[in-house]
């Protein structure tokens, strides 16, 4: 008897690989679904369906999702595995000592140029533009603060140091290369009050004036809403963080019309645009993919010729 | 309150997205049911009536209920990749233990009397099967098909992890946004309702199946 379910088991196993896995209305047959892997942050996810729709309207593919890969190393290994065919989101400061193992690079262009070139030579992927935004470490203080103190630029945080409430990211305080260990090599002075925090709490502290300065990611949707003031990086201490989405070769050229597709989304979104997405999905709970849908109809990508 | 006006707004923005998901969740857990059901109720009534591997039978789907259902994904996972067909497949394992043992069950208390009297009329072990047991099994049959169903409903949530989508994306985008209790509960809601629903559904099939109503009662089958 075991042998027999033994043997059930392995017809359906066997039935689900050979009939090319297509269930009506859940999945369709696996040479015509482009697979699109995003990172659980609502900025990969819009991004992602974003791709997603450009694909369904243009071309007859069916497309899958797969949501929140943890990291950026997931995302790659993904890609190398091939369980995912595009991921949304790449960072190229991210992937250039992630991934590629290599030393950063401050020039933004330099930085994209060389990610294109090593992803195309080593792992046959194509790495698109950027969308036209990025997603760095920024430091952040409130307008009046600003206002108060003529803030424009990180350097001029030296002189205030001492009496500032600095809140950070967990993870930074100990990050290697661009940590806070390197930006004090870089700038030349600590801050003395500093609280490591989750990343997501920052914003909220900074606007009920529980921090004076905190690292935000530049493209979070709570700067704008807040009325934060980025501090320009002077020194460039942070490598450049523009965002691009990466995808197979094999996927490109099996299906040569999503190229073109896909390159419409590059240099059309700008960071500021960036925080406004994503306060559409993070502060007013609004899904992505209505999110994504709402900016391309606004933009008129479903029309022809565009 | 606020909490309910700010489910209101989540729903009116995302009516659309919240549906689709629906569809796919319950899309998920019927092909799961269905499969089971396929494999399942054979094998339920092969073992009625060869006793002696009904609790070798037994005891593997039970094996295979006690995976724990992130474990279970994440071995299929292995071997199927990402995607709904991985899951649709993890909810054929698990809705096989409910579905085998009521159909066990099922064909195992229809009354050895009954299955005499078929014989006696000359029937055939099919006709038997087909004419007496199985319209006495039916509704613990169903009752086992509508056990199965709930199970999968829930189970189909952490179908998200490997990318199939259903209500568990809109749960998880809830745990990982800073403040997502309403984005969790926005997905909570309607995977319970979908249980709740379906459960009502196969209960009033279940008892419109049930032995002696199809008679109008003229004949009551059945030692109930």
């Amino acid at each position: 008897m075991v042998k027999l379910r033994k043997s059930i088991l392995a017809v359906l196993v066997a039935v689900f690989l050979l009939s090319g896995c297509s269930l009506p209305g859940l999945s369709g047959a696996p040479e015509d679904t482009i697979r699109i892997g995003t990172l659980n942050t609502s900025e990969s996810q819009i991004m992602g369906e974003m791709i997603r729709l450009m694909i369904e309207h243009y071309t007859d593919l069916d497309v899958m999702m797969v949501k929140n890969l943890g990291t950026a190393t997931v995302q790659h290994q993904a890609m190398l595995e091939e369980a995912v065919d595009i991921t949304s989101t790449r960072y190229t400061g991210t992937d250039l000592t992630g991934a590629l193992q290599m030393d950063p690079v401050k020039d933004p262009d330099e930085a994209l140029a060389i990610v294109q070139r090593e992803f195309q030579e080593r792992y046959d992927q194509t790495w698109f533009d950027s969308y036209g935004f990025e997603n760095t470490y920024a430091f952040t203080v409130s307008k009046e603060l600003a206002a108060k103190y003529n803030l424009e630029k990180v350097s001029d945080l030296e002189p205030l140091a001492d009496e500032l409430r600095f809140g950070v990211d967990n993870h930074w305080m100990h990050r290697e290369g661009d940590g806070y260990q390197g930006f004090i090599e870089a700038y030349g002075f600590e801050f003395p009050n500093i609280y490591p925090m989750q990343i997501g709490l920052v914003y909220q502290a900074l606007a009920n004036d529980e921090m004076d300065v905190v690292l935000a990611y530049s493209s979070d949707g709570r700067i704008s809403a807040f009325d934060l003031v980025i501090l320009e990086d002077d020194l460039r201490f942070f490598p450049p963080y523009d965002t691009s989405m990466v995808a197979r070769n094999e996927i490109l050229r099996q299906h040569p019309e999503l190229k073109e597709i896909l390159s419409k989304l590059a240099g059309t979104i700008t960071t500021e645009k960036m925080q406004q997405l994503n306060y559409e999905a993070d502060g007013k709970m609004r899904e992505p993919v209505v999110v994504a849908r709402e900016f391309l109809e606004e933009n008129n990508y479903f029309e022809e010729g565009n | 309150m606020e909490i309910l006006q700010d489910l209101l707004l989540y729903y009116t923005h995302n009516a659309w997205y919240v549906l689709e998901q629906f569809g796919r969740q319950f899309l998920m857990s019927a092909y799961g049911v269905l499969f089971g059901a396929l494999v399942g109720i054979p094998v339920g009534i092969f073992i009625a009536h060869y006793k002696k591997l009904s609790p070798w039978v037994i005891s593997l789907a039970n094996v295979i209920q006690t995976i724990p259902s992130l474990a279970m994904l994440a071995v299929l996972m292995l071997v199927l990749g990402l995607g709904p067909n991985t899951v649709v497949f993890a909810l054929f394992l698990y809705s096989l233990l409910p579905i085998i043992k009521n159909t066990y069950t099922g064909i195992h208390q229809v009354d050895p009397s009954m299955i005499e009297a078929g014989k006696g009329m000359g029937m055939t072990r099919f006709q038997i099967l087909r004419m007496v047991e199985l319209p006495l099994a039916l509704s613990v049959i169903m009752a086992g098909l509508r056990t199965a169903l709930v199970i999968t409903i829930g189970i189909a949530t952490i179908g998200t992890f490997i990318g199939a989508g259903g209500l568990g994306d809109i749960i998880l985008r809830g745990t990982n946004a800073s403040d997502g209790t309403v984005i969790i509960l926005a997905g909570v809601i309607p995977t319970a309702l979908m249980a709740v629903i379906a459960d009502w559904f196969l209960g009033l099939l279940e008892r419109k199946l049930a032995p002696g109503k199809k008679r109008n009662g003229l004949i009551s089958i059945g030692h109930e």
